[in-house]
C-alpha cells in the first residue's frame, strides 16, 4: 500500500540523517581544540581507572578503529558516565526522555489544535474587531522572547500570586509521601505543568493561527466550495466539513516545518522553569563541560526530532487522501 | 406554463473600478423537458447569467432588476434559507472546469451522498449510498470506483461524476456552464450524447452554457446569442442557424469551420469587447459591427420579431 | 544573426529598467500599508538607538556597557536621574547597555540575514538551474540541515570550542539558515527556467552562469530581499537565547546576555527596571521586522493586496 511505502522510505531517509548526524558530531569531538581524551574520560578518576576507560572506548587506536568503536558503543546503550552525575549517561537521559515528550508533545498539540480552531474563526469573522483582535493577538504573542516571556510568567503566577511552583515538575512531599495516590501525583505534575505549558502554547499558537486563517481564506475561494453553496449546504456546513479539512494541511506541514524551532524553544522552557527534561540536561551538562552527558542528550533530542518529523509526515499523509493513494 | 421564465433580469458586480454592468434586461423562457443555449465569447455575461438564476453570485454581485419566475414562484422574492432549498433539488449546476469542482478530501460517494442526505432528512446513509449505486450506472462509471477520491478519477470521469451529482436530488432544472470545456474531443462528444439521452430520459430541462455555438448546435432546443451583457439574438435552433439576423451573430457563425457546407474562409471578429463599468448607450456590437452606422452608436437597440420563435435586436 | 542580437539587446534593456518602475511601485504599495508603517517606524526607532550606543560612554566611562561602573553605586538599584534605567548588579548603566544591544541586534541579524541570503539565493539558483542530480544533493543537504535545531547545535559547538565569537556565531546562524531561502529561490527559479525570455538568451549563445546573474538574479532578488527579513528575526532569536542561556561572546553586550545577568544574578523578581526593557526590546524588534516582512509580501503577491489598490 501506498502509505506504507512512504513510511520506509521517510524511514530510511531518518536513519540516514541520523548516521551523518552521529558521523559529524564523532568527527567534532575527536578534532576540535584540545584534547579529546578529556572529553571522553573524566578528570576525576583515577589514572588506573583512566587507563582501563580509554581501553574500553577504544581511544588509543587509530581514527576510524575509533569510529568503530563508537558506533558498537551507541548501539549497545554505552555512553559511559556523566562526569557530573556520576552515573552511567544511558540512565539519566532514559529518566528524562518522558518528561520532555510530555510536555512537548501536549504543548504542540494543544497549540496546534487552538491555533487552527482559532484561525477558523478569524477567516469566518474576516476584517471584522473578533478578526483583528486574533490576528493581533496572534502576532504579539508569538514574537515576544520565549526565555523572556518565561520569566515574567515566572514572575508573576509563581513569584508575586503563588498561584504555581517556581520551579521543578514535581513536589517532592507528595511524591515522596507513601499514602499519596495517583490521581494527587498526577495532579501534581500538572500543577507544575501548566505554567510552561502556556508559555510554550502562547508563543506558538499564533503561527499556526495566522497560518490556518489565510489557508482558510484562500480554501474558500475554491471551485468545490461553490460547489457546495449550489448543492444547498448550510454556510457551517461548508465551513467546517469542506473548507477546514483543506485548510488544515498546509498547518500541519508548518507544524513540521517548524519542529526544530519548537524544540529549540522546548529546551529553554525546560532550562528557565527547571523541568527535568532532555534540553535542560543539555544546557546543564554544557555549561559543565559533561561532555558524555552533553553528547548523548543532543544525540536523544536529535532523535526525537527527526522522529516527530516523521509523525507529522505520517500525520499529514492520513489527512491528504492525494497522497496516500 | 414554462418551467422557468426571466424577465428583464440585470446582474452586475460592485468593483475598485466602478458598477460593471454584466447582464442586461435579458428575458427568456424555457418549458419543462426542453434545452436552452447561451453562447457568446468570455466575458459576455452567460456565466453570471447561470450563477444568477441559482443566486449564487459572490458577495459583490447583485441582481439589479428583473424578475426570475421557477415553477411559478419569484425566486428572488425568497429567503436564503428557502433558497436553499431549491438549490440542488429543483435546479441543479454543472460547473465549468469540473476539474476542482469536487472536494479533495471526500470521497465521491459522500459529496454525492451529501446533497441527498441534505435535501431529503428521512433518508438514511444506506439508502443514500444505495442511490448513488443507481446513479453511477445511469452515468456509466464502474460501481467499484464509489469509494475513491476525485485525483484518482480522470477529467472524463470526474465530469460523469459532477453530472451524477446534479441528478441526485432529481432537479427539474439543470444549469451547465461549459461542462465539456477542459475535455478531450472524444470524451465532449460522449458527454453531451449521454447528456442528450439523460434529459429525453427524465424531461430534465437544461440551459447550456457555452463559448462554443458548434456544442450548442447540437444538443439545445433553443438559443440565446449573448453580447457583452446582452441578449442579441434569441430563437429556436433551426431559425437561428439557418437565417441568423444579428451581425454578431452572423459573424460567429462564420469563425467556426462546418464539416459539411461550402467551404469558406474562416473570419475572425476584429475588435475587442466593450467597457461594461461604462457601457455604450447604443448597439454594443456597433464598432465591430460591418454595418454600423452613426444612428446604431446612438439608439437604444430594440428586439424585432422575425418570427413567434425568434427574434433579434438588429436585422 | 543581426536580428537575434537586436532582440536580446531589447530584451536586456527593458529588464534592466523594468526593476526601477517595479520599486516605486512597489513603495507607493508599501506605503498604504498600516503594518508597514507601524513596522518601518519601530526599526528606525531602533536604528537610532543602535547609533546613539557610542554617546553614554564617550559622555562619560562611567556609561560604558561592560566595563563602566559607577564609582558610587556596586549593585542594582532602580531608575534614577543619574541612571534613566536603572544599574545591574554591578553598577553598570542598563540603558546604556540596552543601547550597545540595539547595536549588536543589528549587527547580527542583518549580517547572517545577508549571509544566509545570498547563500540560500545562490544555492537555490544553481540547484533550480542545472536540476538532475546537482540539484537533488543540494536540496538533500538543505533536508539534512533544515531538520537540526540551530540552537542546540550551537550549545555542542559551545561545549567544544569553548566561547564562541560574536563573528562564529553570525557564520553559524546563516550556515542553518540558507536552507529555508534556497528552497523559495529554487522554486521560483523553476519557473523562470522555462520563460521566452530565458529561451532567447540561451539560443543567442549565453553562457550558463550569465543566464543565471544577468537573466535570473534579478527577477530572484526581490523574493531574497522579502525573505532576508525574516531572517533577520531569526538570526537575532538564535543569538539571544544563545546569550540568555551563557554561551554568547562574553565581549559583547546583547539584551540576550542583559536577561541571562539579571537571571543568573537572582535579580529576576526585584528588578524590573532590568528585566523589562531587554525583553521589550527583543520582542518589539522581532515584531517590527515581521511587521516589515508582511508589508513587503504584500507588494510582490498582488493576490494580498486589499480591495482598492491598483494591480
Amino acid at each position: 500500500m501506498e502509505l506504507w511505502r512512504y513510511i520506509s522510505r521517510r524511514l530510511i531517509q531518518i536513519v540516514v540523517i541520523f548516521f551523518v548526524i552521529l558521523t559529524v558530531l564523532f568527527l567534532l569531538f575527536r578534532l576540535a581544540p584540545g584534547d579529546p581524551v578529556s572529553r571522553m574520560v573524566d578528570p576525576n578518576l583515577t589514572p588506573e581507572d583512566a587507563e582501563l576507560l580509554i581501553k574500553e572506548l577504544g581511544l588509543d587506536q587509530p581514527l576510524w578503529m575509533q569510529y568503530l568503536y563508537y558506533l558498537k558503543n551507541f548501539f549497545t546503550g554505552h555512553f559511559g558516565n556523566s562526569f557530573h552525575y556520576g552515573q552511567p549517561v544511558v540512565q539519566i537521559i532514559w529518566d528524562r526522555l518522558p518528561n520532555t515528550i510530555l510536555l512537548f508533545t501536549t504543548s504542540i498539540i494543544l497549540s496546534a489544535l487552538v491555533g487552527i480552531f482559532l484561525g477558523k474563526i478569524a477567516s469566518w469573522h474576516k476584517g471584522e474587531k473578533t478578526d483583528t483582535c486574533m490576528t493581533l493577538g496572534a502576532l504579539i504573542t508569538h514574537t515576544v522572547f520565549l526565555p523572556w516571556m518565561a520569566l515574567i510568567m515566572i514572575w508573576v503566577f509563581a513569584y508575586r500570586l503563588g498561584w504555581f511552583p517556581i520551579t521543578g515538575m514535581i513536589s517532592e512531599e507528595i511524591w515522596l509521601d507513601p499514602e499519596a495516590g495517583l490521581w494527587r501525583k498526577v495532579l501534581d505534575v500538572l500543577h507544575h505543568m501548566i505554567l510552561p505549558l502556556t508559555t510554550l502554547f502562547l508563543i506558538h499558537f499564533g503561527s499556526y493561527l495566522l497560518i490556518m486563517r489565510s489557508s482558510m481564506l484562500d480554501t474558500l475561494k475554491e471551485d468545490y466550495i461553490l460547489t457546495g453553496r449550489a448543492k444547498g449546504l448550510t454556510e457551517k456546513v461548508i465551513r467546517d466539513h469542506h473548507a477546514a479539512p483543506n485548510a488544515a494541511l498546509p498547518v500541519v506541514t508548518s507544524v513540521g516545518l517548524s519542529l526544530a524551532f519548537s524544540i529549540n524553544g522546548g529546551a529553554l522552557t525546560e532550562t528557565v522553569f527547571t523541568w527535568p527534561g532532555i534540553g535542560r540536561e543539555l544546557v546543564f551538562s554544557v555549561s559543565h563541560n559533561d561532555y558524555p552527558l552533553a553528547q548523548a542528550s543532543f544525540l536523544l533530542i536529535a532523535i526525537v526530532v527527526l522522529l516527530s518529523n516523521l509523525v507529522v509526515d505520517i500525520l499529514y499523509a492520513y489527512l491528504d487522501p492525494r497522497i496516500r493513494y | 406554463m414554462a418551467l422557468l421564465v426571466a424577465e428583464n433580469l440585470s446582474v452586475g458586480y460592485q468593483t475598485q473600478k466602478g458598477y460593471l454592468h454584466a447582464v442586461e434586461g435579458v428575458s427568456f423562457s424555457l418549458g419543462a423537458g426542453k434545452s436552452l443555449g447561451f453562447v457568446g465569447e468570455s466575458g459576455c455575461g452567460k456565466t453570471t447569467l447561470g450563477m444568477a438564476l441559482m443566486r449564487l453570485l459572490p458577495p459583490n454581485g447583485m441582481i439589479r432588476q428583473g424578475r426570475i419566475f421557477f415553477d411559478g414562484e419569484d425566486l428572488l422574492q425568497k429567503t436564503d434559507e428557502e433558497m436553499r432549498q431549491v438549490r440542488w433539488k429543483k435546479i441543479a449546476m454543472i460547473f465549468q472546469a469540473a476539474m476542482n469542482a469536487l472536494n479533495p478530501v471526500h470521497r465521491i460517494i459522500d459529496q454525492i451522498a451529501e446533497a441527498i442526505l441534505t435535501h431529503d432528512p428521512l433518508c438514511d446513509k444506506e439508502e443514500a449510498y444505495e442511490q448513488v449505486r443507481g446513479l453511477f450506472q445511469l452515468v456509466g462509471l464502474p460501481q467499484d470506483r464509489m469509494r475513491d477520491y476525485p485525483h484518482q478519477y480522470s477529467g472524463g470521469m470526474k465530469q460523469r461524476a459532477v453530472i451524477a451529482m446534479a441528478l441526485a436530488c432529481q432537479p427539474k432544472l439543470i444549469i451547465a456552464d461549459e461542462p465539456t470545456t477542459a475535455l478531450d474531443v472524444l470524451v465532449q462528444d460522449q458527454i453531451l450524447q449521454e447528456t442528450k439521452n439523460l434529459q429525453k430520459e427524465f424531461g430534465i430541462s437544461i440551459i447550456y452554457i457555452s463559448h462554443d455555438i458548434s456544442i450548442v448546435a447540437d444538443v439545445c432546443h433553443d438559443v440565446g446569442i449573448m453580447y457583452a451583457g446582452q441578449l442579441v439574438e434569441y430563437g429556436a435552433r433551426e431559425e437561428i442557424f439557418d437565417s441568423p439576423r444579428h451581425p454578431y451573430t452572423k459573424a460567429l457563425l462564420s469563425s467556426y469551420p462546418t464539416l459539411t457546407g461550402e467551404k469558406n474562409r474562416l473570419v475572425p471578429i476584429p475588435g475587442e469587447t466593450p467597457n461594461l463599468i461604462h457601457p455604450p448607450l447604443g448597439c454594443r456590437f456597433c464598432d465591430r459591427c460591418s454595418r454600423g452606422s452613426v444612428s446604431c452608436r446612438t439608439e437604444t437597440p430594440v428586439w424585432i420579431e422575425i418570427s413567434p420563435r425568434h427574434k433579434t435586436l438588429c436585422d | 544573426m543581426m536580428t537575434v542580437t537586436t532582440v536580446n539587446t531589447d530584451i536586456e534593456l527593458s529588464e534592466r529598467f523594468h526593476w526601477i518602475g517595479r520599486l516605486l511601485e512597489g513603495w507607493s504599495i508599501y506605503r498604504k500599508s498600516l503594518l508597514g508603517k507601524i513596522g518601518l517606524t519601530l526599526l528606525l526607532l531602533f536604528a537610532l538607538m543602535a547609533l546613539c550606543s557610542f554617546i553614554p560612554p564617550w559622555a562619560d566611562p562611567m556609561y560604558h556597557p561592560m566595563t563602566g561602573v559607577d564609582p558610587e553605586i556596586s549593585y542594582s538599584v532602580g531608575p534614577s536621574m543619574r541612571h534613566w534605567l536603572g544599574t545591574d548588579f554591578m553598577g553598570r548603566d542598563i540603558l546604556s547597555q540596552l543601547l550597545a544591544g540595539a547595536k549588536i541586534a543589528f549587527m547580527v541579524g542583518v549580517s547572517a540575514a545577508f549571509m544566509s541570503v545570498f547563500l540560500g539565493t545562490a544555492i537555490g539558483m544553481i540547484a533550480g538551474y542545472t536540476g538532475r542530480f546537482t540539484d537533488s544533493l543540494l536540496m538533500r543537504l538543505a533536508d539534512m540541515i533544515m531538520v537540526m535545531p540551530a540552537l542546540l547545535v550551537l550549545l555542542m559547538l559551545a561545549a567544544l570550542f569553548g566561547q564562541l565569537s560574536i563573528w562564529f556565531i553570525v557564520l553559524f546562524i546563516a550556515l542553518f539558515r540558507w536552507p529555508g531561502v534556497s528552497r523559495v529561490i529554487r522554486a521560483q527559479t523553476l519557473s523562470l527556467k522555462h520563460r521566452p525570455f530565458i529561451e532567447a538568451a540561451r539560443v543567442a549563445g549565453a553562457s550558463h552562469l550569465r543566464i543565471i546573474f544577468r537573466h535570473i538574479m534579478p527577477n530572484v532578488l526581490p523574493l531574497s530581499f522579502l525573505y532576508m527579513t525574516f531572517q533577520v528575526t531569526s538570526a537575532i532569536i538564535i543569538e539571544a537565547a544563545l546569550a540568555f542561556l551563557g554561551f554568547g561572546d562574553p565581549g559583547t553586550v546583547s539584551w540576550g546576555m542583559m536577561l541571562q545577568w539579571v537571571w543568573k544574578t537572582g535579580h529576576m523578581f526585584r528588578a524590573p527596571y532590568w528585566l523589562l526593557p531587554p525583553g521589550i526590546c527583543i520582542s518589539l524588534i522581532t515584531l517590527s521586522f515581521y511587521m516589515l516582512g508582511r508589508a513587503m509580501d504584500e507588494v510582490l503577491d498582488p493576490r494580498l493586496r486589499k480591495e482598492g489598490e491598483t494591480d
